[in-house]
């Protein structure tokens, strides 16, 4: 692994004019800030350079620096590279009155849908990219709502005939031999595009020859409402994320926070989270599991998976009190101590999970049928999966062994004993057969952290962050004091910005805070993995059956909460 | 890092598995299993007879809220706007009042103190930011509404007089040893 | 059939009670679920808690083929035409219930990009309340909605009364 200095010779020697390319002191990560005319030829460079080799496009983002700074708005890439395990941040300032930047489209096709993002939030224009338009507003909408002048209860409102029709899909198809082309619209009604995603479809008799799909069906303003809440406020948006599995995503923003505020969770809150942060996740495959045989016709694996996933929510509600949407996480630990017999309802969960996936394999995995709707079905090579920006089970599907949890240990993840499934075909069936193998995993790692379960307080003592227990804020005026002042102000995170990630059950769920010192985010971006994931979509249903687009879109496991925010 | 993988690449179908009669043989004793499991020793019954028995929730269940009163009858609450503040749904709503016989200890009280349940989302915030433990939650969450009106909730909905031992607490200021047990199978109770 | 001062007959009256009490035990739920309450309604259709045994068996994902839409999830802006274009298509007569705070009323999504409830669009019979709801609470708003189809008192009946009332006059 090249060290960071080594990643600073390599670009210097590449760009040695301080003005184009500038690379900023500490940081949470190597930061360069990239004038946007060398942009193109600076990222190229960090793709193809051997000690550098960036072949994963994490995310895109803008950030909105108004009456702050001039230039007014920075894109923000991050980047990281698999081979080496290296990661990497680039700025590039915009003004407001030419914002454009240079698309990276070509480099990365991951760059697509975020630059489209980034465009609709903000107004930065990507040129060079070919289909620039609004991704998670709708057509008629106004401004960009991301920024810091746009109101955030303004609201447009959208009429049925200004829905989005593709371009293509108004033009008819009058080859000769083409007889029986349609157009058809997948969604966003469709029982298995899960309510919130189209799909417009062109049909040659039965075989779909060209594809575009629209999101944003369920864009909640997440980041615009992070930025108008506490720090602690935030968690239960967290939540509301990938609400497959809403442990994860808090873990993993408390986990960015604390980061930033430079504590540590008690020993006891770690393992708690990772205890249930492993079980989220199987609950989390579970409903993809399930939902993907469902809607291929195979109903009963799903009745007999969700009996544990019930189980599950039950010791979820015991904790924290919510089924689904558990709050539980605070920056700093845990809202409150795990009850007394949790070690025995999770040893209960461990005996009574696996029968039940026995069950469901012995009804599926060597099931002819399922096989020959699955195997061949949406394939994808690794180099495609990487350029995508996949990562999580659908890329190690395609024999690329990247896990967050071994790649970059959090929570003391080192500690336990567990090895990430891969497989090396790539297709659906592939998908279904790494996921199986996640939630025997996990399994595991839960039977280990539970048997380490320390004891111990579960959240920090630091009474600027977490809030005094109760019973000394009615005695005691000092606690009193801090509890107001949390409550009223929130907690003060230091200026300065993070990219904390984990290890989300779609893959790597990264959040990159801003804050400017006060008690609300400047700015807080989720790197969601469906979104990465979900872009590919359309690119690999070409040259399949509609009905295999079902198969697809259930083994890619699209999470319309995260995807859309 | 090599010894860290595990390859799950599928195998290839074995003679009787391409026959597909077997297979579907052995499929059907997995459901048959489940049947006559229900069937004769609900081995594997799991449905709630809801509403005659209820899935019994744990103390923590985030439900409907209550205000709790002094032994006098006059609401704890100080209308100090914390669980306005925290909530952050902004569902909560409180009007201040002076309290002509207050003691030094407080000199407020809540003169209008809505929650709009529709808008709530059940963080339990306000329960955490309160400092007089005046607001709580209960396990009530089997609500249905026919107006939005109806939903937004005031004091004299929300003002609980009872002796605290008769009320369903759920969600609430945690001190101490914790109570609730989770009692893995799902605990369900008959209804009274 | 009318008798002449208006009111309809005493045997087409019962019948429409009959009609309404078979209508309110065998309903067509059409799932719009969008977000986390789409999940907890599969909880709900599921075997812990089982919607079926409420007469409410046949989930149908055609609107032509169900009269109770549940709104189970967020609603947004991009999506409202598309929930209002389901709602018209569906078979009369038709009934909603609302899930979970996003699609009453919002929730804490006070945004640029948000429904602030569906009744903006649609008239909504049932709120239940929740983020989400828990099944039992999803169970209390079915029996709610059974019990005002039975007494005739949802949005649907109440608009087909006042157009047989205005017609009689």
């Amino acid at each position: 692994m090249a060290t960071r200095e080594a990643r600073s010779a390599a670009v210097r020697q590449a760009f040695p004019d301080e003005n184009l390319v500038r690379e900023l002191p500490g940081g949470d990560q190597q930061t360069f800030v990239v004038d946007r005319k060398v942009l193109w030829d600076f990222a190229k460079h960090l793709k193809e350079h051997p000690d550098l080799n960036f072949d994963l496009l994490l995310d895109i983002c803008g950030v909105d620096w108004w009456g702050k700074r001039e230039p007014r708005f920075d894109a923000v890439y991050h980047l990281y590279s698999l081979r080496h395990g290296h990661r990497l941040r680039i700025k590039v300032p915009v003004a407001e009155e030419d914002p454009v930047v240079p698309s990276v489209y070509g480099l990365w096709k991951a760059a697509d849908w975020f630059e489209r993002e980034a465009y609709d939030m903000f107004g930065i224009r990507f040129s060079g990219h070919p289909n620039l338009r609004r991704i998670l507003t709708h057509d008629s909408f106004q401004g960009h709502p991301l920024r810091k002048d746009y109101d955030p209860g303004q609201r447009w409102l959208l009429r049925e005939e200004e829905q989005y029709v593709p371009q293509w899909a108004k033009i008819p198809q009058e080859d000769e031999d083409h007889f029986e082309t349609q157009v058809l619209n997948l969604g966003p009604a469709h029982p298995a595009t899960h309510g919130t995603l189209r799909t417009v479809v062109r049909l040659d008799g039965e075989v779909i020859t060209e594809a575009e799909t629209e999101i944003g069906y369920l864009h909640r303003c997440f980041e615009k409402m992070s930025e108008r809440h506490t720090w602690n406020q935030v968690i239960p948006y967290t939540d509301r994320l990938n609400y497959c599995s809403s442990m994860i995503n808090g873990v993993g923003y408390a986990l960015t926070v604390e980061n930033m505020l430079g504590i540590e969770a008690p020993p006891r809150a770690q393992v708690v989270r990772v205890i249930l942060s492993e079980l989220s996740r199987i609950m989390d495959h579970i409903v993809d599991i399930g939902a993907n045989l469902t809607d291929l016709g195979a109903m009963t694996p799903f009745l007999y998976l969700y009996q544990a996933r019930e189980e599950i929510y039950s010791l979820l509600e015991a904790c924290s009190g919510g089924r689904l949407t558990v709050s539980y996480v605070r920056i700093g630990g845990l809202a409150e101590d795990v009850p007394p017999d949790f070690a025995d309802a999770v040893r209960y969960l461990l005996r009574r999970i696996p029968p039940l996936v026995d069950d469901m394999e012995r009804l599926i995995t060597e099931n002819r049928i399922f096989r020959e709707r699955t195997e061949g079905i949406g394939k994808i090579s690794a180099e495609e999966a990487i350029n995508w920006g996949w990562t999580g089970p659908c890329l190690r599907a395609c024999g690329v062994a990247y896990d967050v949890r071994k790649a970059h240990p959090y929570l003391g993840y080192d500690g336990y004993d567990f090895k990430v499934p891969i497989a090396h075909t790539g297709d659906t069936y592939a998908r279904y057969l790494v996921r199986v193998e996640e939630m025997r995993q996990s399994l595991r790692i839960v039977e280990q952290a539970l048997a380490n379960l320390p004891d111990g307080p579960i959240i920090v003592e630091n009474h600027h962050v977490a809030l005094p227990p109760k019973a000394r804020v009615y005695t005691e005026m000092e606690s009193l004091i801090y509890h107001f002042k949390l409550i009223m102000e929130g907690m003060k995170v230091p200026a300065g910005e993070y990219y904390g990630y984990v290890e989300g059950a779609n893959g790597e769920l990264g959040f990159y805070a801003i804050s400017d010192g006060g008690g609300k985010p400047y700015r807080l971006k989720v790197r969601p993995p469906c979104f990465a994931i979900f872009q590919a979509y359309p690119h690999m249903l070409k040259g399949h059956l509609v009905a295999d687009s079902v198969a697809i879109l259930g083994s890619l496991n699209i999470i319309a909460g995260e995807l859309d925010r | 890092m090599k010894d860290d993988v595990i390859v799950c690449n599928p195998r290839p179908l074995r003679f009787w598995q391409r026959f597909y009669l077997v297979e579907v043989l052995k499929g059907l004793g997995v459901t048959l299993r489940h049947f006559l499991g229900n069937l004769f020793s609900r081995k594997y019954t799991v449905t709630v007879e809801w509403p005659e028995v209820k899935r019994e929730y744990s103390e923590r269940l985030r439900g409907r809220h209550v205000i709790l009163t002094r032994e006098d009858g006059s609401p704890r609450c100080v209308a100090c706007y914390m669980c306005e503040t925290a909530c952050p749904a902004d569902c909560i709503h409180i009007e201040a009042d002076e309290d002509p016989n207050a003691p030094v200890e407080w000199e407020k009280q809540p003169k209008v103190f809505t929650i709009d349940l529709l808008r709530c989302v059940f963080c339990g915030f306000c329960v955490d930011a309160c400092p007089k433990e005046a607001i709580i939650m209960t396990r009530t969450h089997e609500m249905a509404f026919r107006t939005r009106e109806e939903a937004v909730i005031g004091l004299d909905q929300l003002l609980y007089r009872g002796p605290l031992s008769e009320l369903d607490m759920g969600y609430r200021p945690y001190y101490g040893e914790p109570k609730t047990r989770i009692k893995l199978p799902i605990p369900t109770r008959p209804e009274p | 059939m009318r008798t002449p001062d208006g009111s309809s007959a005493f045997l087409t009256t019962k019948l429409e009670k009959l009609l309404d009490k078979a209508r309110a035990n065998s309903l067509w739920p059409y799932p719009f679920g969008t977000a986390c309450c789409g999940i907890e309604f599969m909880s709900v259709m599921m075997g812990h808690y089982d919607l079926s045994r409420f007469g409410a068996e046949v989930v149908r994902f055609s609107p032509r083929q169900s009269d109770l839409l549940i709104v189970a999830g967020t609603i947004t802006d991009k999506l409202a035409p598309v929930l209002v274009r389901i709602y018209e298509q569906m078979a009369e007569p038709k009934y909603v219930i609302s899930m979970g705070a996003c699609a009453c009323t919002g929730g804490f999504y006070r945004a640029y990009h948000v429904v602030q409830g569906i009744d903006e669009f649609i008239p909504v019979d049932v709120y239940v309340p929740g983020c989400p709801p828990t099944p039992e609470a999803l169970f209390a708003g079915v029996l709610k909605l059974q019990e005002m189809i039975e007494r005739g008192e949802t949005h649907y009946q109440r608009m087909v009364a006042a157009q047989r009332a205005a017609a009689g006059a």
